[in-house]
């Protein structure tokens, strides 16, 4: 006859405990191995927009960004922005600058291009366009999701590249060119690669496609 | 206790922080004090020493925060006496309140920094003088904005023939900040040190005190010929300015 062996207590709590551990390992091995899980998916055909023309929608890897440009803020930055937007100029170029929850920085589409990046150099490329004077507003409210024109140490040299803050920074006000505001997708750009050791990135990620709606 | 080390190790090295302030100006170790002030002027505290400029020749202490607040608003009153469109034209946006401010070993009221529109200041400098220290700092500012309109030849030529200033400010052991009795041209002796000098004392006494300026320059035609130079190039940067 066989005897019926009941577990004990003790025995149970260490089977559920083992059980918990394991969907908590398999679980977070997803979880893990999936960084855009949780951002959610933007469905533009649901979107309206009161200035269409200044509409931009950002593909990064974990979705869409869509940004507003204000060209009553900076004419001639704007304007030099949607000439690279039109030609699709910053297709494929890298966020080669990036500090957790602050701030990303784009655009060099002369050593920042993810297939031919040049870590030497990369953040000193030109447009070719030449310098522009820089436009700044002492109304313009940095706060997260604010895209600004970089520059240099001085004014006076923007050009092709571009960085937007993830959270608010009131001491950029007035002090670079100011272009738009992320209005939908601000989550995607959260999970854009960081250097843990710098500023500057290792393989970074990188701006699958960025064009107007229109 | 290993463990412990590592994870410390580990939280230090992991986390970067942006300084978006030394991004700016390119001085560490500083936080923002006061930003929305009246006329746009930022206020940035040092919250640990700081070494600067070629060779590490600029120094300065993070400051106490009582005297920080004891100090802090005599500077306010002293800087609102300048408009916003005033400070732009002259490149000033940020103040860094620091002790113990010295330059090359020598200890200095305040050191502009025209490329960063940044005036450093010394919290712990002499307070007999400390209002129009201020001043006298932001005139360099002024006058590197329009050097065209402080021309210091033409200054010279104001003082006594055979009169000679020293090659540079810190040459001469001329560095008196009381006022003359008897002005003969120069409102202190550290006035005689070199031309710009010069200026910025008679443009920090203007700021303090017009009225005793203007009463020294009755029997003082060298010294009415300056302060006629500096009232009539500061209304030509901005015509509403009032002293």
């Amino acid at each position: 006859m066989i005897k019926t062996v009941k577990a004990s207590l003790s025995e149970k709590i260490l089977f559920i405990f083992l059980l918990s551990l394991a969907v908590l390992v398999f679980g977070s091995f997803f979880l893990i191995k999936n960084k855009c899980l949780f951002v959610k998916n933007i469905d533009l055909t649901k979107l309206q927009f009161e200035f269409p023309e200044n509409i931009a929608v950002m593909n990064v890897e974990c979705g869409k960004v869509i940004v507003e440009l204000y060209p009553e803020v900076a004419p001639k930055a704007v304007e030099r922005f949607k000439y690279f937007l039109e030609n699709h100029l910053y297709d494929g170029t890298t966020f080669y600058r990036v500090i957790e929850d602050t701030l990303m920085q784009a655009g060099d589409l002369e050593f920042g291009h993810k297939d031919t990046i040049n870590y030497s150099k990369v953040g000193s490329g030109k447009s070719g366009l030449g310098n522009l004077k820089s436009e700044l507003s002492d109304t313009f409210e940095f706060n997260a999701g604010s895209i600004a024109l970089a520059r240099g140490d001085t004014f006076d040299t923007e050009d092709s590249e571009f960085f937007i803050i993830l959270k608010d920074i009131p001491l950029y006000q007035g002090e670079y060119t100011p272009i738009g505001k992320v209005i939908f997708g601000l989550d995607a750009l959260k999970k854009i690669k960081i250097g843990n050791k710098s500023e500057y990135v290792l393989r970074p990620d990188f701006i699958n496609s960025f064009r107007l709606i229109n | 206790m290993r463990f412990l080390i590592i994870l410390l190790f580990a939280l230090n090295f992991s986390i970067l922080k942006a300084d978006e302030i030394y991004n700016l100006i390119k001085i560490p170790n500083l936080e923002i004090y006061k930003l929305n002030s009246s006329n746009g002027i930022r206020y940035l505290n040092t919250k640990n020493d700081f070494r600067i400029g070629v060779d590490d020749n600029i120094t300065c202490n993070k400051t106490d925060l009582k005297n920080l607040e004891n100090k802090f608003p005599i500077i306010t009153k002293n800087f609102e006496k300048y408009s916003s469109t005033f400070l732009k034209l002259n490149n000033l946006k940020y103040i860094v309140l620091c002790e113990n401010l010295f330059i090359s070993g020598i200890n200095t009221g305040g050191i502009p920094e025209f490329s960063k529109r940044t005036l450093i200041i010394d919290l712990n400098f002499n307070p007999q003088y400390f209002e129009r220290m201020l001043h006298h700092e932001f005139f360099h500012m002024i006058q590197n904005s329009h050097n065209d309109l402080f021309d210091e030849a033409l200054w010279t030529s104001f003082n006594e023939n055979g009169f000679k200033y020293a090659e540079c400010s810190t040459c001469s052991d001329q560095l008196n900040l009381d006022l003359y009795q008897n002005t003969d041209g120069f409102l202190t002796e550290y006035s005689k040190s070199i031309a710009s000098e010069d200026m910025a004392e008679i443009f920090s006494f203007l700021m303090v005190d017009k009225n005793m300026v203007e009463s020294k320059t009755i029997n003082d035609q060298i010294l009415k010929n300056k302060m006629d130079m500096i009232l009539k190039s500061i209304h030509q940067i901005d015509n509403q300015f009032n002293f």
